[in-house]
């Protein structure tokens, strides 16, 4: 009798073990979460055999993409990784810092390894992260434009030599005037990115997607970053870079840029057709669009953008995004989303290569 | 039906109020809108006259004697009042409104053209210049007393309908087409209008103002209304213009007498002598000017300007007190 009741008492505590188990288990801290021991190889097997499941199945969900051999779309996915990107997973002839090559799992060394994953699935990867891994989601899901430059960097990261990714990533005459601005004290550290994709009085910004702020007023300079900053206008590149700039850093980046002499022209006047200049000087007033230079002509209010000699491609990738409704926070964009909305694919196209190719934008101005 | 039910006796009553108004063509103060009313009421009296003679026939169906019962189902009572009665009277009242209309749309001598054309959401107006250049305005209509006014009606985008219920009928303003309409106000006042064909979004908001005037008065306004805007008169106004024009308003608006020639939407040259702010929709005033500005898609939703909260506090008011000056 007493056998008996003995035995029933380690049974009543082996059901309560098994009932809590899970719980207590978690509760003790018995099991070890730290990085640096490791996974078995059977759950390492079963982690990426699920995310590989899960970015296989959710690929066809994503958009077609726009050609990925677009030079300016690499180049702008290039000086992006090197910024983000780069810390993590390393590129060709930097390594990946030791930091996240002590994490669970190791941020894996891009350009060491064959990316057997195709372009919709990178896409997938890139705009959302991947759990448990450490690797982020793009800051804002709206930016597809965004996200496609960097799968089309990584396409082309197969083929790069460390020279080959400096020439690619860096923008080294734009990048040596920012370093000695910034040991003369006159720019705040961010410069040296800021002059990287967005070039300096000498050197043209890195890729034609983005603009030249040279000549900008400082008012919509500023504006810009704040809106970046709050997310008003959704940029996973810029949200990063604008949200770590205190006001004065804002304030005197835009001072500096708005002092600067316009580049020349990003294309030559042959590539404007008539369409553009008319969308441009005169509107398509039957469609409810005014002429462009009524608000982005050399006298507008400073709180718009002045275009002439903007390249067209960032031109263009603009209109896209205003008549895709993806850009319609700010109070600039309250006011161009709906006139965008009403330009047709032709015009975008037209529209953009006039400004590209106007040298100066006193034409059609307010007196 | 031994007494009216009170609730109906209330909403009539109440809908008979709305007639009252400075837009109701059960008050009409034109030629045109006289004879329809006279129509309607004609149409009133005798749909009236017929709903006795049928609830004297029931009545006398279900309550009358037999011999009386059996006349009213017999072979002559169906082709009098079932057949004969009905095709005089339709005739007739057909006849009469086609004949309206015949007299109504021929006009007649015109005293004073006035191009109108519907736009999405709003109206274009152009009157004749003394030297056949036009006097472009918007969204309010100035007409001598006594006059015959010929509208002439055009559309920019769809199909709208111009209608003044006071001064006449509703013609609808159809793409490809003129229409023509003769008016004549034959006593002062105000008279309100409206797109009266669903146009899309802000329909409902698209409304007009007819000022009737006297002749003279309606002269000297034609040639004020001809010139250019007025000058600034103070340091705030000048602000104000460098705000409308450095702020892009000239890419849809035009102020005669300053670089702002857009012709999207209405001419704002002597917007502060009109009586509203986005057609129709607030009473003018720079308060409302600056509300329109700032937050029109609330006011008037769907309406095709943008809003405009790139402005100041300060600069608002600079903005809207210039247009509020342009007399």
């Amino acid at each position: 009798m007493r056998r008996w009741r003995h035995w029933l008492r380690i049974a009543a505590i082996l059901i309560m073990l098994a009932a809590g188990g899970g719980f207590l288990f978690a509760w003790s801290g018995l099991y070890n979460v730290a990085a640096s021991s490791g996974h078995f190889a059977i759950t390492e097997w079963l982690l990426a055999f699920v995310m590989q499941n899960s970015a296989e199945a959710r690929a066809p969900l994503v958009n077609d993409p726009p050609p990925l051999d677009d030079p300016a779309l690499i180049r702008l996915g290039a000086a992006h990784f090197q910024i983000e990107c780069v810390s993590c997973h390393g590129a060709p002839g930097i390594k990946p810092s030791p930091v996240m090559q002590a994490a669970l799992p190791a941020a894996p060394y891009l350009a060491a390894i064959d990316l057997k994953w195709s372009d919709k699935e990178l896409f997938w990867v890139v705009q959302h992260g991947i759990k448990y891994t450490g690797m982020p989601g793009w800051p804002t899901l709206q930016r597809e434009d965004e996200v496609w430059a960097l799968v089309a960097f990584l396409k082309d990261l197969g083929r790069l030599d460390a020279t080959a990714y400096r020439d690619l990533a860096f923008n080294t005459v734009a990048e040596a005037d920012a370093k000695r601005r910034i040991a003369d004290g006159n720019l705040p550290d961010m410069a040296q990115q800021c002059f990287r994709c967005h070039g300096s009085a000498e050197a043209a910004p890195i890729s034609a997607l983005v603009p030249s702020l040279n000549g900008q007023s400082p008012d919509y300079l500023v504006a810009a970053l704040a809106a970046y900053a709050e997310g008003t206008r959704p940029s996973g590149i810029m949200q990063p870079m604008a949200a770590t700039l205190g006001d004065d850093d804002r304030r005197k980046l835009a001072e500096f840029y708005a002092g600067r002499p316009k580049l020349a022209p990003a294309s030559t006047a042959g590539s404007a057709t008539d369409l553009g200049r008319t969308i441009a000087v005169d509107g398509i007033p039957d469609k409810g669009i005014p002429a462009c230079l009524s608000c982005h002509g050399h006298d507008a209010d400073a709180s718009f953008p002045r275009l002439a000699g903007q390249s067209a491609p960032y031109l263009a990738n603009q209109l896209r995004l205003w008549r895709k409704g993806v850009n319609t926070a700010t109070p600039g964009a309250e006011i161009m989303a709906p006139i965008a909305q009403r330009l047709d694919e032709a015009a975008v196209d037209a529209v953009a290569a006039y400004f590209a190719s106007l040298a100066d934008d006193s034409a059609g101005s307010p007196p | 039906m031994r007494h009216v039910p009170t609730g109906l006796i209330v909403l009539f009553a109440g809908l008979l109020a709305g007639c009252q108004a400075e837009q109701s063509a059960l008050a009409p103060h034109g030629d045109q809108a006289t004879e329809i009313a006279k129509l309607a009421w004609l149409l009133f009296a005798m749909a009236g006259a017929v709903l006795a003679i049928v609830l004297a026939a029931v009545a006398l169906a279900l309550h009358a004697p037999d011999r009386v019962r059996k006349r009213l189902a017999g072979s002559p009572a169906v082709i009098v009042g079932g057949i004969a009665f009905p095709v005089v009277v339709l005739t007739f009242l057909l006849v009469y409104g086609l004949s309206l209309t015949a007299s109504e749309s021929r006009g007649g001598t015109a005293d004073l053209r006035v191009e109108v054309t519907g736009e999405q959401w709003w109206w274009r107006i152009a009157y004749p210049g003394q030297n056949g250049e036009s006097i472009r305005s918007a969204n309010e209509i100035r007409v001598p007393v006594g006059a015959n006014v010929e509208f002439v009606l055009k559309t920019a985008d769809v199909i709208h309908a111009f209608w003044v219920p006071s001064l006449g009928g509703k013609v609808d303003m159809v793409p490809g087409r003129t229409n023509r309409l003769t008016l004549r106000a034959e006593r002062e006042g105000i008279y309100r209008g409206q797109c009266a064909e669903y146009c899309g979004g802000p329909h409902a908001w698209m409304g007009l103002t007819v000022v009737a005037m006297p002749a003279a008065d309606f002269a000297d306004w034609l040639e004020a209304e001809a010139a250019t805007s007025l000058t600034p008169a103070d340091d705030g106004a000048w602000a104000g213009r460098e705000l409308f024009l450095g702020a892009g308003c000239g890419g849809c608006h035009t102020v005669r007498g300053t670089n702002a020639a857009g012709s999207i939407g209405p001419d704002l040259t002597h917007f502060g002598s009109r009586r509203s702010v986005g057609v129709d929709t607030l009473p003018l005033s720079p308060e409302n000017i600056a509300r329109f500005i700032e937050d029109g898609q609330h006011i008037k939703p769907g309406n095709r300007m943008p809003p405009f909260r790139i402005f100041s506090g300060t600069e608002l008011a600079q903005l809207s007190n210039y247009l509020a000056g342009l007399k």
